[in-house]
């Protein structure tokens, strides 16, 4: 973001210019991503306008659906948040992926070595040690980073893929099911008090949620989440700094904020965010950890952050479309001889347009602010120095 | 038999030295135009489908070809957008990953009616037995005994990479293009040819490494076969501090540090860990390195910034 303090009022107040940019960038992205899509859905011979109308109503003509969208949408908040976190802070948390893993890992070892206690303490224990497992996760690269200089792309995604590794581990000796007779590689079922409470059954309406909707009190807790993180970001000391450091290292720096610390923070925070994205398959639908979870929540974290613009609230709109388009699927497959990788083709093109528009109307506003700032400055002082037009 | 084992280690690390060196080549090749390629790994993958596919229906060495030039058309979208709009270069190599993953399956799903594996047995090349090599004592010459005819190739690339980059005026306008672009620019040379040229030449080179992958090594296409070997390619080329030679040398480590798993579980004190611990070494290896490294090379100076030059008419 430039600075605009001490510049004048331009033509346009900057937040309809900021409005203006982020409804032609996001307006833009959407149609080419549109179209290109229709395209390639038009090569397999089908109706692109039928398409994109049976997503919609698979998404949403029944309660089931929505709900179903929410539970899609879920973990895809969390690890969204946690990309986000990382980004404001100029890194790279690609290490959702691992992280939550981890996560899954320590928090199945909670739910099965502590079912002694109530349910009202030991779900938030099993978070809580989830959540302690994908900081740990996040700390390696974190303190590399900072010590030594690595970059943190290249170590999170080492981390993934040792992370894979030590649950394959976890689950052969120490978390493995005591049942002999038992083919399957998992830990044992969980108790039904260490289960996230879905909200079908906490609002009655178990009749128009089929028992196969794992939407939990998860879903709400996801949205408070993107809340605290916008407050963090937005309202505290802490936030100021982490976006200062993400923006311009060397000025913040000079303004007496130690980088280091800071990123190291920030990535722990992105961590624990991570912590909390396996959960709902764990804790809300099979209740219990087995070689067969489901990956790729976190890589998809990083689409979502970057369709969300960083921001906590676009990110949760982010989650929810592509909670739609997963749901979609399930149309697709069932209405049309149409690959459903096509959607994840569109998933593609829609954030590589995203990022591409983004770029263009940032430059765009830019170039009108830095013209506005020199017409002014031409106007009222002529003779003074040109400060530097941030960028 | 520890030495036979050996032998058939180091045959298994040649092949994965390969596909870290070709890779490690393209990131090169970016890094001193002047662009990070973090996509390293999703050209690759991309390589891998499309060169599974190639040699599914046209042979082997169409299938490198078709695998190549699936890896140029994914470095070409990192180029529009990090040369052309000056996307930030990680994040447009992130996304490249991202889309990638869904490309491949995609694809897969296209060619082969199925998203995450093709066929066995696509068509490879005929195996070679080095002369001389091949025919060394105690189990040794095992490592050179059933050759794919790329790993030698690999090894002699070395050649006209190091004479583009050091001895062709292509090769000089390249470097200094990732060292000083402004000063470049000021003597005529345009800048955005020359690194869509880089980027380029990375997404390629890449393609080639999955395409051998997918034809070489493995003999079949599928989901994850490359397990983060962009990435590890990356750190050779941290550890070879962006030169083609040291490149080498970190992709042989790096090589060997995959074969370790597969072939040597059973060498004295490897044999004590769990097999999954033994899987991590790679990784490992890894990050030790780059974390031991990093800061005591020198990547190109201008790498990771967009050209702002020339009032935006590149």
């Amino acid at each position: 973001m430039a600075l605009r303090a001490g510049a004048p009022a331009p033509a346009r107040p900057p937040w309809v210019d900021f409005l203006i940019g982020q409804t032609a960038a996001l307006g833009g992205a959407f149609l080419f991503a549109g179209l290109i899509g229709a395209l390639i859905i038009r090569a397999y011979g089908v109706s692109p306008v039928e398409v994109y109308r049976i997503i919609w109503v698979y998404g949403t003509s029944e309660l089931s659906d929505v709900a179903r969208v929410l539970t899609n949408a879920t973990p895809l908040i969390f690890s969204g948040l946690a990309v986000a976190v990382a980004f404001k802070a100029g890194m790279f948390n690609i290490g959702v992926e691992g992280q939550y893993i981890v996560a899954m890992m320590t928090g199945a070892a909670a739910a099965v070595s502590l079912d002694f206690l109530p349910g009202f303490l030991l779900v938030p224990l099993i978070l809580l040690c989830a959540i302690a497992g994908a900081v740990a996760w996040a700390f390696i690269p974190a303190i590399l980073k900072v010590r030594t200089g690595a970059h943190e792309v290249v170590t999170t995604i080492m981390m993934n893929g040792i992370a894979l590794s030590l649950v394959a581990w976890a689950l052969l000796n120490p978390l493995r099911s005591s049942d002999e007779g038992l083919v399957d590689l998992r830990t044992d079922v969980f108790a039904d008090k260490a289960l996230v409470p879905k909200l079908s059954t906490s609002f009655g309406l178990s009749e128009q949620i089929p028992a196969s909707v794992h939407l939990t009190w998860l879903f709400p807790l996801a949205l408070v989440t993107c809340v605290l993180v916008w407050v963090l970001l937005k309202r505290t000391r802490l936030g100021y700094e982490i976006r200062a450091i993400g923006s311009s290292s060397g000025s913040a720096e000079a303004g007496g904020i130690s980088i280091s610390a800071l990123q190291m923070k920030a990535f722990l925070i992105s961590g624990a965010l991570g912590g909390l994205v396996g959960m709902n398959s764990m804790l809300g639908d099979r209740g219990y950890l087995g070689h067969n979870y489901e990956i790729g929540l976190g890589f998809a974290g990083i689409t979502v952050a970057f369709l969300g613009r960083n921001h906590p609230f676009g990110i949760a709109l982010a989650a929810l479309l592509l909670g739609m388009l997963g749901r979609g699927q399930d149309g697709v497959a069932v209405s049309f001889d149409l690959p459903t990788e096509t959607l994840i083709i569109l998933e593609g093109i829609l954030i590589l347009s995203v990022v591409v528009a983004y770029e263009i109307v940032r430059r765009a506003v830019n170039r009108r602010r830095q013209k506005i700032v020199r017409a002014e400055e031409t106007a009222i002082a002529p003779d003074r120095e040109a400060t530097d037009a941030a960028s | 038999m520890p030495l036979l084992d050996l032998g058939v280690a180091i045959a298994i690390g040649l092949r994965y030295f390969t596909i870290i060196y070709l890779t490690g080549l393209g990131g090169l090749f970016s890094e001193r135009s002047g662009i990070v390629n973090i996509g390293l790994e999703g050209m690759m993958i991309v390589g891998t489908v499309m060169g599974a596919w190639g040699a599914l229906e046209y042979g082997p060495l169409a299938g490198l070809a078709i695998g190549a030039l699936g890896g140029l058309g994914m470095s070409l979208v990192h180029a529009v957008a990090t040369v052309t709009f000056r996307v930030d270069q990680i994040v447009s190599g992130v996304v490249i990953n991202v889309v990638a993953i869904g490309l491949a399956r995609f694809l897969a799903q296209t060619f082969f009616g199925q998203a995450t594996q093709s066929d066995p047995s696509i068509p490879h090349f005929e195996k070679l037995d080095v002369p001389l090599l091949s025919s060394l004592p105690a189990g040794l010459g095992r490592a050179f005994e059933n050759m794919s005819p790329i790993v030698p190739v690999a090894f002699l690339i070395t050649i006209p990479v190091w004479f583009v980059l050091k001895r062709t005026r292509f090769g000089l306008r390249l470097r200094s293009a990732g060292e000083n672009p402004d000063a470049t620019r000021s003597v005529g040379v345009r800048i955005a040819p020359l690194r869509y040229a880089g980027v380029g030449i990375s997404g390629a080179l890449a393609g080639l490494a999955g395409a051998f992958l997918a034809i070489e090594v493995n003999e079949l296409y599928h989901e994850g076969q490359t397990q983060g070997m962009g990435f590890i390619a990356l750190a050779a080329l941290i550890l070879g501090n962006w030169k083609p030679i040291t490149l080498m040398y970190g992709a042989l480590l790096f090589g060997f540090a995959q074969a370790i798993p597969l072939r040597l579980s059973d060498a004295p004190v490897i044999s004590l860990m769990p097999e999954q611990f033994i899987r991590m070494i790679p990784y490992v290896v890894t990050i030790i390195a780059i974390a031991g490294f990093v800061g005591r090379v020198h990547p190109p100076a201008a790498a990771g910034r967009a050209y702002e030059g020339g009032g935006g008419s590149i």
